[in-house]
Order: C-alpha cells, then structure tokens, then sequence
C-alpha cells in the first residue's frame, strides 16, 4: 500500500519584550533565581487583573506581515482550560475562533508555499522538573518565572508532505523571527517550540480542501499524532521521519491507530507515547470577560509594517538576480541579518572603486573563503578588509598573502592598515633588488635555466616560486615572471 | 444525560466515588437545566456587550519590579529551594525538564 504523509506544523515563539504578556514582571528568566519574576497577576492570585502588553501585540503582528498574513481589526482573548501546575489560573489566556493573524504564506528555498492558518498571541506557562523514581515519592518542582511569558503560536494547514520542507519552514520561521528581533528563537532555550501533527494517509483516498484533509468515499482517515518536546531544527526533520516509518509500520501490520500526543526522545531518536489528545471541546475555550476588545486601526498595522526589513528569501533573490552570486553563496551571507549587512556594506565600500557585480562578488569571495572562517566574536573591521580587498585587485598582493595577514591580525590584534604599510614598504624596498634576488636564484638553478631554455614552459612556475619564497611573497607574481622572461631571453 | 460529570471531573484532575458521581450528576443537570432558560432567548439582534480599548492605549512594555521570592513562596503548601513543590505524577504527562 502507497500513503501519503500529511505534516501540520505548530511552532510556538517567545516573543522579545521586557514584560510579560498581561503584567509588569520582567520577562528574562533565564538562569535567574526561580520564583523571582513573579507577581499577583502571573501567579494567579485571586483578584487579579491581566493587562495586555502593546509591544508583545506589535511582534504578532509583525510576524504576521513577515508572512502575509491579514490582520485583524479587532483583537480577542479567549480561556483555554487544563488542570496542570504550571498553568497557575487553571487556565491559559489565548485565543481560539479570531486569531489576530490568519491566512498567511511562506515560500520555501525550493519553491514550495506552506500556507500558514493562523498566528495567535498567548501566554507561556511556568517550568516543572519532574523527579520520578520508582518510590511513591514522586514530585515536580516549579518555577513561575516563565509563566506569563508573551508566546505566538504560528500554525501552518495540513500541507507539507514531507519532513524536510517541515524542517524548512521551521528554519525560515527562525529567520524571520531573528531578522525582525521578534524573538531569539533558540530551540534549546525553549524560546522556539515546534511541534509537528502528522498522519499517513493512503494515496489517493483523500482530499485536502480549505486546510482541511478530508476523506473520499468510504475512505476513513487514519488519526494524528502531535509530536512534542523537539529541542532542535534538526530534530524536527528527525522526529517527522521516526513518525512517519512507526505510523506505515503499524498500519502494514494492522494494529489500530490512536489520535495522540508522543514526545521526541533525543537521546534515544524515538518518539514515546505521553497521552491520548485531548480535543478542543475538553479545553472548554470562553471568551476571557477581563480583557476587552482591542481595536486596531489600520494606521496602527502600517506603523508595524514600517518596522519590516527586507527578508533573507527577498536578499538571496537580490543577490543573485543583480549581481550573479551562486545560490549557495547568498543563502549562507543572507542566514543572520548581521552577515547580510556586513556583505552588503562591504559591497558598497569597495564599489568606490570597483564595478558593483565585481564588488559584490570579491565581497562574497572573501567572506566566505576567508571571513566567515576566521572571525569569531571579534568583527573584522569593514575598512581594513575591503582596503585588502583592494590591494589585492590591484596585484599588490597575492590573496594567500592577503589572508595570512588577515588572520595574524586577528589573531595577535595587529591594525591591518599598519601592516599593510609595512608590507608595501617592504615591497617597494623588494622592487629595487628584486633584479638581485631574481639574478641569484637563476645562478642557484643551472638546471631549471636549462630546461626553461629547452623549451620546458612548466619552470616558469618553479622559477617564480623561488623568487616569492626568497621576497616572502612581498613581489607581485606577475611581475616577477616578467622579469625572468626578460632575463631568459 | 446532558452532562458527563465523570469526564467533567477527569478534566480537572478530581477522582469522584461510585457514590459521590451518583449523587452531583443529578446536581449539576438541574443546574444546567436551570441555566438553560438562558439558550432559548433570541439574541439575533443584540449587540455583544464587551468592552472596547484602542491598540494606542494599551500597556507599553515596562517593567517592574515583582514580588519576592519569599512572598511569592509564602502560601506554598510545600517548596524546596525556592521551588514550589508539587507531589503526586501528574497524569503520566512529560514536559521537558
């Protein structure tokens, strides 16, 4: 039997604000004392009335804009009820039928279009560890610090097919939330979640209609199964294929499939059952009464939108379309904002001197052949580089040497104006005796004179090479085998 | 039967007796009979009552100093190194730890 995987993906992304989501307690936990960014509000003290935070609001939507989504005009919150002791109120604040943004889409590296339902605003909830031993004795310790922490929930419609556009879309997600600073999104922080509902289907028996897969004729659809606790993009990718190869085998050996939720063991690389899934009417969802309705202009979504940069996918696009660079190239100088500035300042400086399709592509070249490997806190000054770049074009140096300079200087803290004064003094000092040094390495290799004379072209090389050694490759090679051509004659 | 009181108390983690299930079923269905006069009202042509606020006059994103730790911990029936304790496994449920 043929199936087809159908992936939904829901990834949940603390945003990046200073309070939490409905108080004023501050938002960084990490590593912070527990139980220390507290208040009446986030611990759910009877009497307590959550406010809702603007700047939490704003990054919704503007992860909303990053993926054109629409965006609501008017803003509910709505109680999602579970019993568990990280949700102090016995409920979460979120939001259930209007989402704030909904209907979005985001094109992938290869070109396919994930369309997104809907990204929501809600809360996170606090941190339990969980001690368990095999005595009776078993207990969970809390720390409040996170609940209350502003979350969006980004929820694609069942249409990937497969577990490497999934791990795509999760990577782009991450991008984008980084790229417009809505949130670090870094997985083993748990500041981005991803949790894949995936089912196998078999081929032909079903259809996909406005998000929703439905059965054809007496075809009855095979339940889903949510993936929790991925702590990695990779593991994303990982969990999906695991999944994928349980569900057939199971299915191929008969045994009844059931709708629920399995956690991903990393160390392990299986999924284990955690619970059957609770469906929306146990979370009993009721509009929250202590919130009102927000009402949003459409002058206050353009001033969001004003906060929009272009997007990795715009730049990678750019990139190649005006000034040739390999798809290759441009997806790894476009990954963090910072590299891509980085590249596209270098490209202006060194268009001062050089055609912008050859300044962008020198620019590229020697990022990532040589910058990208040696910087590591410390950012290589932009003025130095492309003033090494320059030198370079120029033939003043050879890019080898070029390099050895760029990492001593990094490495011992030299000013790379400094010694490429240095160099081209020593250069110039080179240039005078240069016809000495070339005249003694002749006298040093009868032989190779003879072959060359023979007619043996290839010790042109070798003859040069002892030239560069003796200068320490401060003499342009070009020049060097003019000279020899000159003195051969 | 209009509601599942056994499920109802599932969902919120209470474990009600044979007898006590017998005895709030019955309960909790005259409540919700009595409530229910409230469906029948046609509320066709009626506005939602619920509060408006414009996007500008919301919270703006500072914060402020929360409580202590210790006041924070004051009403935990158990804690451990600042941590509010809670025994029992809870529903066979992992959450990251």
């Amino acid at each position: 039997m043929e199936y087809d995987t159908i992936i939904g993906l829901e990834i949940h992304v603390q945003t990046k604000t200073k309070s939490k989501m409905f108080c004023t307690c501050p938002t960084g936990y990490f590593q912070k004392e527990p139980n220390s960014h507290v208040c009446p509000v986030c611990m759910a003290l009877p009497g307590a009335l959550p406010v809702p935070n603007k700047r939490a609001i704003e990054l919704c939507m503007l992860m909303g804009l990053a993926t054109n989504c629409t965006i609501a005009n008017e803003i509910f919150f709505d109680r999602k009820h579970y019993f568990y002791p990280d949700l102090p109120k016995g409920y979460q604040i979120s939001q259930y039928k209007n989402p704030i943004c909904s209907n979005g889409s985001v094109i992938l590296p290869n070109g396919f279009e994930v369309k997104i339902e809907r990204i929501h605003q809600e809360e996170d909830v606090a941190k339990s560890t969980h001690h368990t031993s095999t005595s009776e004795s078993d207990y969970s310790l809390i720390d409040y610090n996170k609940s209350g922490v502003p979350l969006i929930e980004i929820v694609t419609k069942p249409c990937i097919r497969n577990a490497k556009d999934a791990k795509d879309f999760a990577t782009q997600i991450r991008q984008i939330a980084r790229y417009l600073n809505i949130s670090d999104a870094d997985m083993e922080k748990g500041q981005m979640r991803c949790e894949p509902n995936i089912s196998i289907q078999e081929k032909g028996r079903w259809e996909e209609k406005d998000g929703m897969i439905l059965p054809l004729g007496d075809y009855k659809l095979n339940p889903k199964v949510e993936v929790k606790n991925i702590g990695s993009i990779t593991a994303v990718e990982k969990a999906i294929e695991f999944e994928v190869a349980r569900l057939t085998k199971d299915l191929e050996e008969g045994k009844p499939l059931i709708q629920q939720t399995r956690g991903w063991n990393a160390n392990k690389n299986v999924t284990e059952f955690q619970r059957s899934k609770e469906t929306a009417d146990d979370y009993r969802y009721m509009p929250e009464p202590d919130i009102p309705v927000i009402e949003v202009s459409n002058e206050d979504i353009e001033r969001v939108k004003s906060e929009l940069v272009e997007l990795p996918h715009e730049k990678i696009a750019r990139y190649m379309n005006d000034w040739d660079i390999s798809q290759y190239a441009a997806e790894v100088i476009s990954a963090s904002r910072k590299d891509a500035s980085y590249f596209e300042n270098l490209q202006k400086l060194l268009s001062e001197k050089l055609e912008p399709k050859v300044a962008a592509q020198e620019a590229a070249n020697w990022l990532m052949g040589t910058v990208f490997a040696l910087e590591g806190d410390k950012e290589i000054d932009m003025n130095d580089l492309s003033l090494l770049i320059m030198k370079f074009k120029e033939g003043k140096i050879t890019k080898g040497k070029a390099e050895e300079m760029l990492k001593d200087c990094i490495s011992n803290n030299k000013d790379i104006s400094d010694e490429l004064d240095m160099f081209e003094k020593e250069s110039s000092q080179n240039a005078g005796n240069i016809q000495d040094i070339v005249k003694e390495v002749l006298d040093n290799n009868p032989k190779a004179v003879t072959d060359y004379k023979g007619g043996k072209e290839a010790t042109m090389g070798f003859l040069v090479g002892q030239v560069m050694q003796k200068t320490k490759g401060a003499s342009n090679p070009n020049d060097v085998k003019n000279i020899l051509i000159e003195l051969l004659k | 039967m209009i509601i599942d009181v056994k499920h109802t108390a599932e969902l919120s983690r209470i474990t009600l007796t044979p007898e006590e299930l017998e005895k709030f079923t019955p309960q909790m269905e005259t409540i919700l009979e009595s409530v229910s006069v409230l469906q029948d009202v046609d509320t066709d042509s009626v506005q939602p009552m619920k509060a408006h606020v414009k996007f500008e006059e919301l919270r703006e994103d500072i914060s402020q100093e929360s409580l202590t730790q210790e006041e924070v911990l004051r009403n935990a029936k158990h804690k451990e190194s600042g941590f509010v304790k809670v025994y029992g496994k809870v529903f066979g449920d992992i959450e990251e730890s």
